[in-house]
């Protein structure tokens, strides 16, 4: 795919290839300060795509360097972490670094109208004094290019696609429930179609009843405008049932990588598989059995395979050698050098 | 923590600015242990005398060299507000700590009587004091009058924080490992304000060295024991700028300024050094 | 040892919000009773969202609130007529709690092995050293884990799951007869969850050790309960036998929650969001 030298501006229809592709990228954390004096390699090599019409899911647990792949992508750097190599190619825009070091007037353009995030603190987002409304004009309006009153009309009816009522609009954050706040952002987020959405741990501070809605609503308004959703959560639950593909990250990298059913199906990577069976669910009485060991340490993780402390099909090759990513099925990508022997084991 | 002091100089050039202003202060004051000269003697140099080889201040109408007077005045001054800020340090720390781990009742006792602090008006009070006293008003007693006037602000900073962690679970795992209220209060909370306590200590020294020196110009502390508001006073009263005697009150101003600025820059770049954000921003780290 | 370990009649507990004029009334807690027997350890779920007043349940169990209505009684001793003293010792030696942040359990700045020594020797009658160490080791092997391990290291340098052990080790060296669980595995990595639930079980087993576990998670409440009650806005609506209630609950709101939760999913089945 040749890189894109589209007008920001102009919508692409039928866009070909992928709207986000990441490859090979690393960012770190390099600190060398007041006495600190270390480099973790938070997202360490991490090649992937999402494509059009398709939810991403994006599954890891803590110091799996979710969160920082995902500031990364979303643009939303600060200093100790910089990108040390690799790229993030937008099909909406040029350049192979993404958001980070494009021009401000450009990202000012993009952000929302191409791309927009819905995080887990909806307070975040939407100003605690101000009126709902108020924050639907702040993030959109110069985007839509509608009057006064289209514009209005645009936001109630779409108010309508994630079933709240125009009311909302004259109401304050606090006013309304944690559920309700969460389908303000989602609304927020998806006004202006934009064919990228980054939904980091959307629902994990709410109830599973109201979690269940906002999915369900979730899902539908992505079907509608057919874009594309990279959803991060660490709750596989959530991952079985709404994502399309779903990556697994375990110390900074990439481990496997397949689409969701097959994921839970045939795990080839031992994390996953072992992630999968220690789930446990209501009616099934068989003994789980948590993950021995300790979680990595970023700043100083394990040689080779990074999860070769804690698994059980570790050879002295794991120890020493980097597994590649490599192509097992029609996209299902694992790393592992025992895939065979870890799928053979029943 | 020698290289926190190391990045800290590197980085911080405030931090560094301060480090040598308040330096040069206090080796003035060292100096006084050095002095050729008693400090209450008088008439022992040659009156009135501008700066000079031989007496590198001047000297005063009184017949003081100033440059050793002002060593012992600098060396009383730092004293006192050293005593004010660990006095009032004392008991900010103990009733902000107790107010905000308590709460209820106790905490609506102690800031109401925190807030009377705040709003009494402390000069008065203190004229006041020094007419009763009289001659009987030592510095010591000063000190601790301040610090009795100069520790509610502290004390509702503090207990702010106090109260944020009474809410931290680490609070109550040592509540029921059976740790008693002071043993919470010492070894749980107290090292969380101790970097409040830094900065604040030193910006209570800057306000009770300026309150102290206000007092003394005016003639409300003892005048005879050598300090910097003593040596403006003096100053005063022997009509030292109509004299054409400026060294007798710019260089005691000056080195006093010096201090104020000094320790307003250290506790600055304290307080950066407690914030992250700050710090790393500084640390070379590129801004977004 | 008979009679009743716990035993909660009719317990309701209401906040008053606001100040002189708008003074409303929140009612937490509302008629809540159930009784865990002496003779019997158990693991006993208590569940329900936020809101359903399942923490201020538990605080009230741990004698930090007292009910507004209705008595909480602890070997037959009412807990709202505990006083501070000698006979909160002893309470707290035998009730101890285990939070839901393993992270924000202990002081960061602290080492963790103080929490233990503190313990051993309030509660546990450790008089020296020796003693101390003797009964943190002893408290830290019943949760697979040694002193050798957690002596002199920080909360930083522990992953959650053993964070968490270490909070359930501290919790077991006063020797107490009763663990109250606020969403103990609810911070902790999933890969890990398992072995936290799997040491509940143990400790019932091997020291009869009766736990309360609170959750909003229906699924580590299956696998680990042995009885249940499911709470709505401070009311019981459901109790008994954790097997049964979870395979076919009959209250309306637990049948919703049931139905509410995302499991995996089992080979052939269709997800709840497909495309």
């Amino acid at each position: 795919m040749s890189a894109a030298m589209r007008n920001p501006a102009a919508k692409p229809e039928a866009a070909q290839g992928p709207v986000v592709a990441v490859r090979d990228l690393r960012a770190w954390y390099r600190l060398r300060l007041f006495g600190v004096d270390r480099e973790v390699k938070a997202v360490d090599g991490i090649t992937f795509e999402v494509r059009k019409d398709e939810i991403y899911g994006l599954a890891g647990e803590s110091s799996s360097g979710k969160s920082t792949l995902v500031k990364t992508i979303a643009g939303a750097m600060r200093p100790p972490l910089e990108i040390v190599g690799g790229e993030i190619q937008f099909s909406f825009m040029d350049g192979t670094m993404g958001l980070n070091r494009a021009p401000a007037d450009l990202v000012e353009r993009v952000r929302w109208r191409h791309l927009s995030y819905v995080m887990q603190g909806s307070m975040s987002v939407l100003n605690p004094v101000r009126r709902i409304g108020t924050s639907f004009f702040d993030f959109a309006f110069r985007h839509m290019g509608l009057d006064n009153a289209g514009f209005e009309a645009a936001v109630v009816a779409h108010l309508a696609r994630v079933n709240l009522p125009a009311s909302v609009l004259k109401a304050y954050p606090h006013e309304l429930s944690g559920g309700m706040r969460q389908r303000v952002t989602i609304a927020l987020a998806t006004i202006c179609r934009p064919q990228f959405i980054i939904a980091d741990e959307p629902t994990t501070a709410l109830d599973v009843v109201v979690q269940k809605d906002v999915l369900a609503m979730f899902r539908s308004i992505q079907r509608e405008m057919a874009s594309s959703v990279l959803f991060v959560t660490h709750d596989m639950g959530v991952h079985a049932h709404l994502t399309d593909r779903l990556g697994i990250m375990y110390a900074g990298r990439l481990v496997e990588e397949a689409r969701t059913p097959d994921v839970f199906a045939r795990p080839r990577h031992p994390y996953t598989r072992h992630l999968i069976h220690s789930l446990p669910r209501i009616g099934d009485d068989r003994p789980r059995i948590g993950l021995e060991g300790t979680p990595p340490s970023l700043a100083n993780p394990p040689s080779g395979c990074r999860f070769h402390p804690r698994c059980v099909f570790a050879t002295e090759r794991c120890r020493v050698e980097v597994p590649p990513m490599e192509q097992v099925a029609p996209d299902h990508r694992v790393a592992c050098f025992e895939k065979d022997r870890v799928e053979a084991t029943p | 923590m020698f290289v926190v002091l190391r990045d800290l100089l590197r980085y911080n050039s405030e931090f560094l600015a301060g480090i040598l202003m308040t330096g040069v202060v206090v080796a003035m004051a060292l100096l006084s242990f050095v002095s050729p000269y008693p400090p209450l003697d008088q008439f022992v140099a040659p009156m009135d005398v501008p700066p000079s080889a031989a007496h590198w201040f001047g000297t005063t109408s009184r017949g003081q060299d100033l440059f050793w007077l002002l060593t012992y005045s600098i060396r009383n001054t730092l004293a006192f507000g050293l005593l004010v800020a660990i006095l009032s340090r004392i008991l900010s720390l103990s009733i902000g700590l107790l107010a905000g781990y308590r709460g209820g009742w106790v905490d609506r006792v102690l800031m109401s009587i925190n807030d009377t602090f705040i709003v009494i008006p402390l000069f008065p009070i203190l004229v006041l004091f020094y007419f009763v006293m009289r001659d009987n008003m030592s510095w010591v007693m000063l000190a601790v009058l301040t610090a009795l006037l100069g520790w509610s602000y502290d004390a509702r900073l503090i207990r702010s924080v106090a109260l944020s962690l009474r809410h931290r679970e680490f609070t109550q795992t040592a509540v029921f490992s059976g740790m008693r209220t002071h043993e919470i209060l010492s070894r749980e909370h107290l090292p969380f304000v101790l970097p409040i306590v830094f900065s604040t200590s030193l910006n209570n020294m800057n306000w009770s060295i300026g309150l102290e020196v206000t007092l003394a110009v005016l003639g409300f502390t003892d005048i005879n024991r050598p300090s910097v508001g003593g040596m403006i006073y003096w100053a005063n009263q022997h009509s030292a700028v109509v004299a054409g005697v400026w060294w007798w009150i710019a260089f005691p101003v000056g080195l006093v300024v010096m201090l104020f600025i000094g320790l307003y820059l250290l506790a600055i770049s304290m307080n950066e050094y407690i914030d992250p954000r700050s710090r790393l921003e500084r640390g070379g780290g590129r801004k977004e | 040892m008979t009679g009743a370990l716990l035993e909660l009649d009719s317990v309701s507990k209401t906040f008053t919000r606001g100040g002189l004029f708008s003074r409303t009334q929140v009612e937490a807690v509302i008629d809540v009773s159930f009784r865990l027997e002496m003779a019997k350890p158990e693991i006993f779920s208590i569940i329900g969202e936020s809101g359903s007043g399942k923490s201020t349940l538990a605080r009230i169990i741990l004698a930090l609130q007292a009910p507004t209505r209705g008595t909480a009684r602890f070997k037959g001793r009412d807990l709202a007529g505990l006083r501070d003293g000698a006979d909160r010792h002893a309470f707290m030696a035998a009730v101890q709690p285990v939070f839901q942040n393993p992270f924000e359990a202990f002081n960061p700045l602290k080492r963790l092995d103080r929490y233990l020594y503190a313990t051993c020797r309030r509660f546990a009658g450790a008089k020296d050293e020796a003693a101390m160490q003797a009964g943190a080791d002893k408290a830290l092997r019943q949760v697979g884990l040694s002193l050798a391990e957690v002596k002199g290291r920080y909360p930083h340098e522990l992953s959650g799951g053993q964070l968490q052990r270490v909070a359930i080790a501290r919790a077991l060296a006063s020797g107490p007869s009763l663990l109250i669980a606020d969403e103990p595995v609810s911070m902790v990595d999933a890969s890990l969850r398992a072995s936290i639930v799997n040491l509940f079980r143990k400790l019932r087993d091997e020291l009869g050790l009766s736990i309360i576990y609170i959750t909003h998670d229906l699924a580590t409440a299956y696998s680990i309960s042995d009885r249940i009650i499911i709470m709505q806005k401070g009311r019981v609506v459901e109790s008994g036998d954790a097997r049964t209630i979870l395979a076919d609950p009959k209250h309306p709101y637990s049948k919703t929650l049931k139905e509410s939760v995302l499991e995996p999913l089992a080979p052939g089945e269709r997800p709840l969001f497909a495309r």
